[in-house]
């Protein structure tokens, strides 16, 4: 295998590192309460915008970038919240799909009415530097982006299944009336899983700032990676939201690298709509 | 032989919910299902209805292999149900709920229309028809529910705790329908909580506990079977039985 | 026989519209709103009536569109000609989206359906045969009335008006049919509506089917009025966003649902373009998705329902008070 190869390979094992942080929050709240968030890419835009502020505006580096990124989604999540999910979880489906999706519309626009449509890039030198591994080279964004990507997603994976507050979540994604008896209140817990889950967003838009394009528009493309990666997990599993971001970030960049990088979104597509066709269920998913 | 269950295993992961259950079903038969809660009567239920799919087993009808064929084509074969909560049509009225139903035989509207009404009647509903249905309370949806299964023309109903939440005036006129559709020659299965119901349809009776077939036989043997009353109350409660206190009264409680 | 007062009435005030109000743009204002009641009428049977909410309609629209463009492109015949080809192309796109999907729960059909309308989004903007990012242009002069070009919008208002009063008596014959009845069912519930024996997801699919087509004869009528298709007029996310919002925001599952939302936003789209210029297309979106998020939070039936809900309740009072009356 070329040493070039071996590069594409590691880039798309970090970037997919980030894309398992930002799916398992979509995977998290869809298990849980049965809602797909359909604005959860724009919440990583979202993000990433307030990374880009911090960076360039206020001067900040990532290490307040991404903290306040995460706060910022956290909040907006629990606000969301309250004020549409509680009350669309009830309605019809098309509330549901409709509330989201507008939410979508709303951010993203907003965004785009604000800063504009044009491409945004941050300094080079933000985080700075290439490493050499065994003649592999990778940017330091990409590394820390990746590592911390990882780090956190398997936090959130020991967050569900090691803690109290995780098993009560779990109880409540269960059988909300069952948990309500147990002195679980469902309002919090679900608050605190669209805490997390937008908060993860967050965080996944700040790292990536450092190296992706920054546009209005890329939410909807990363809502779809998130929710192939969900598709292909297995909904409301956080392993397998890791395992399908990694893979996922692999074939799209060796797509990109191989047959050209206006391609590389497309491969991503038909792969999901490959997956429906053939394995509905996801890789993880019993039939 | 019109309905045959052989054994019926249903799995989610590594739990049996249902654990090589087996049944019979003749012409005619009322068929009791009981058994604590969770012990895995409303699974073999809907593994019947199709609508889980088995883990092992098969599922025949008048001898035709009917495992992997999905809910709306058993009902085209003469199988229907209700549900234990009540899945009305909310956005449309009672009559149109039982057009639903209706159209499993006819295409047309207007017949449609003729026959619910019919079964509306026959359910005592009649003037309801042109009600929305979401205005139903609880006795009217459970009854809407036999209703629409009525109009499919089934040769076997299968009821999911029709009676749960009526009161006893209402359970009785429950009962009375439900006789009258025997009477007129449907096949019935019923999971059934309220051991009064039982005592007075059911020709058969199966009991469940932990997923396997504990017990079956007419009413007053499972009734007086040591291991159905020691499933249901535990065995100190199953000592006093055996002292002498009558088991359908004790068993006539909640039995959860 | 009130209800046929009242449609002769909205056919009276329709028919009439452009003689009262004849300049140019409120003639071409007209025509775009029956062209995207078409569209939304459409969306409305599988959105709807069926309950599955299509995110990528734009799909359809862009085939009938492309297919239009592309028999004058490529072929020198009229747009008219491509209009079927667009239909036929529509119909089994819908098939091939909506077999594997429509058996999921409807998270998978949304997602699935915006997926395949930025596949072919992207796809169509990288092939040069479809004009890639430039996309196809109808005939400049038209050469006979056949071309359907005209300058003014007149004829297009009558030629849309007559494409949506068919689509609105498909709809309506759906409605009345056995089809309508069990799509209605599956929408409150699948699981019941199985168990009665309604096939769930053929019936579905022929709903997906049905709209599609309908909405690709759209895209091709848009595409003959402008004259052009590119892959953002034609194939772009937003057109989907405007057909599903319109049906939303009207009624959705309502006949007249489609018209009554276009009636309010095609106006609002094209007065905040005019006032804001290019950049009012990023506040026109805001507002959209605002408008979208609140249907859902407050009024999921959208403003038909609201009317019949106040309607009944105003009946019922009269009738109480009528009641009390007689009493007395």
């Amino acid at each position: 295998m070329s040493i070039v190869l071996v590069q594409v390979i590691v880039g798309g094992l970090l970037l997919g590192a980030v894309y398992a942080l930002f799916s398992s929050g979509l995977t998290l709240v869809w298990g849980m309460m049965n809602v797909v968030n359909f604005a959860h890419g724009d919440f990583v835009m979202l993000g990433m915008y307030v990374a880009y502020v911090v960076y360039t505006l206020l001067g900040g580096g990532p290490l307040l970038g991404a903290p306040l990124a995460t706060l910022v989604l956290a909040t907006l999540g629990i606000v969301v919240y309250f004020g549409l999910i509680r009350d669309v979880m009830k309605g019809p489906m098309l509330a549901q799909i409709l509330g989201t999706f507008g939410l979508a519309l709303l951010l993203r626009y907003s965004v785009f009415w604000w800063f504009g449509a044009n491409f945004l890039s941050l300094p080079g030198d933000l985080v700075g530097g290439t490493f050499d591994v065994f003649g592999i080279r990778i940017e330091a964004s990409r590394l820390l982006a990746g590592i911390v990507a990882l780090l956190v997603t398997f936090g959130l994976h020991l967050l569900l299944t090691r803690t109290t507050l995780g098993s009560r979540m779990l109880a409540v994604a269960e059988d909300s009336t069952a948990a309500q008896l147990m002195g679980i209140r469902p309002d919090s817990m679900q608050a605190i899983a669209w805490a997390i889950a937008a908060g993860a967003t967050g965080l996944a838009g700040a790292l990536i700032a450092t190296f992706f394009y920054v546009v209005p528009t890329v939410g909807e493309t990363l809502g779809i990676v998130a929710f192939v990666t969900v598709s292909l997990g297995g909904f409301g599993s956080v392993p397998g939201a890791l395992i399908a971001g990694l893979l996922i970030g692999v074939i799209e960049s060796l797509s990109g690298y191989l047959i050209g990088a206006v391609y590389k979104d497309m491969v991503v597509y038909a792969l999901f709509l490959g997956f429906l066709w053939f394995r509905p269920q996801g890789l993880m998913g019993k039939t | 032989m019109l309905l045959e269950a052989r054994d019926i295993t249903k799995a989610f992961g590594s739990f049996k919910a249902v654990d090589a259950a087996s049944v019979t079903l003749q012409q005619g038969d009322v068929l009791g299902l009981i058994g604590p809660n969770g012990a895995g009567k409303s699974t073999f239920f809907n593994c019947l209805t199709g609508d889980l799919a088995l883990t092992a087993g098969k599922v025949f009808l008048e001898g035709h292999d009917i495992t992997n064929r999905p809910p709306e084509a058993r009902a085209r074969l003469g199988l229907a149900r209700t549900f234990q909560v009540p899945q009305t049509f909310e956005g449309m009225t009672v009559l149109e709920n039982v057009m639903i139903g209706a159209f499993l035989r006819t295409s047309h509207r207007a017949e449609a229309e003729t026959k619910a009404r019919a079964v509306l009647a026959r359910v005592g509903m009649e003037r309801l028809a042109d009600a929305p249905a979401r205005s139903l309370g609880t006795p009217g949806r459970k009854r809407l529910e036999i209703a629409r299964a009525l109009a499919t023309e089934p040769r076997i109903l299968l009821l999911d705790e029709a009676m749960a939440g009526l009161t006893q005036r209402e359970v009785q006129l429950a009962i009375d329908l439900v006789r009258d559709i025997h009477r007129s020659g449907i096949t019935l299965v019923i999971v059934e909580h309220i051991m009064e119901v039982i005592m007075s349809l059911a020709s058969r009776v199966m009991v469940f506990h932990q997923g396997r077939e504990i017990a079956h036989g007419t009413p007053q043997e499972v009734t007086s079977n040591p291991a159905v009353i020691a499933a249901y109350l535990g065995t100190r409660a199953a000592a006093k039985v055996a002292a002498g206190h009558t088991p359908i009264e004790l068993m006539g409680g909640p039995a959860t | 026989m009130r209800r046929t007062f009242w449609l002769a009435i909205a056919i009276v005030l329709v028919v009439a519209y452009p003689w009262v109000f004849s300049t140019p743009f409120q003639q071409r204002l007209g025509a775009l709103v029956l062209l995207y009641a078409i569209a939304a009428s459409a969306w409305n049977i599988i959105g709807g009536y069926a309950g599955q909410v299509s995110v990528g309609h734009v799909v359809f629209f862009g085939c009938g569109a492309y297919a239009a463009m592309g028999a004058y492109t490529h072929f020198a015949l009229s747009p008219l000609v491509g209009l079927p080809a667009g239909l036929v192309a529509s119909v089994a796109i819908a098939a091939v989206i909506g077999v594997p999907t429509l058996r999921l729960s409807g998270h998978y059909f949304s997602m699935a359906t915006i997926a395949v309308a930025e596949l072919a989004r992207l796809i169509v903007t990288n092939t040069d045969y479809l004009g890639a990012a430039v996309g196809l242009s109808g005939p400049t002069v038209p050469r006979n009335v056949f071309d359907l070009s005209f300058i003014s919008a007149l004829p297009y208002y009558y030629l849309f008006f007559a494409v949506l009063a068919v689509t609105l008596a498909i709809t309506w014959w759906m409605t009345n049919s056995r089809m309508g009845f069990y799509l209605r069912a599956i929408r409150d519930s699948e699981r019941a509506a199985r168990s009665l024996g309604a096939p769930a997801s053929r019936t579905k699919l022929y709903a997906y089917m049905l709209s599609a087509g309908l909405t690709s004869v759209a895209g091709a009528l848009y595409a003959m009025m402008f004259g052009f298709v590119d892959p953002d007029s034609g194939l772009g996310l937003l057109i989907s966003v405007k057909i599903l919002i319109m049906a939303a925001l009207g009624g959705a599952g309502l006949l007249f649902g489609p018209l009554v939302g276009a009636a309010i936003l095609v106006p609002l789209e094209e007065i905040s373009n005019s006032l804001l210029g290019g950049k009012g297309a990023g506040l026109t979106f805001v507002v959209y998705g605002a408008i979208i998020v609140l249907i859902a939070r407050f009024q999921p039936g959208g403003i038909l329902a609201l009317i019949n809900r106040l309607w009944a309740k105003r009946k019922t009072k009269q009738e109480s008070k009528q009641g009390a009356a007689d009493a007395s």
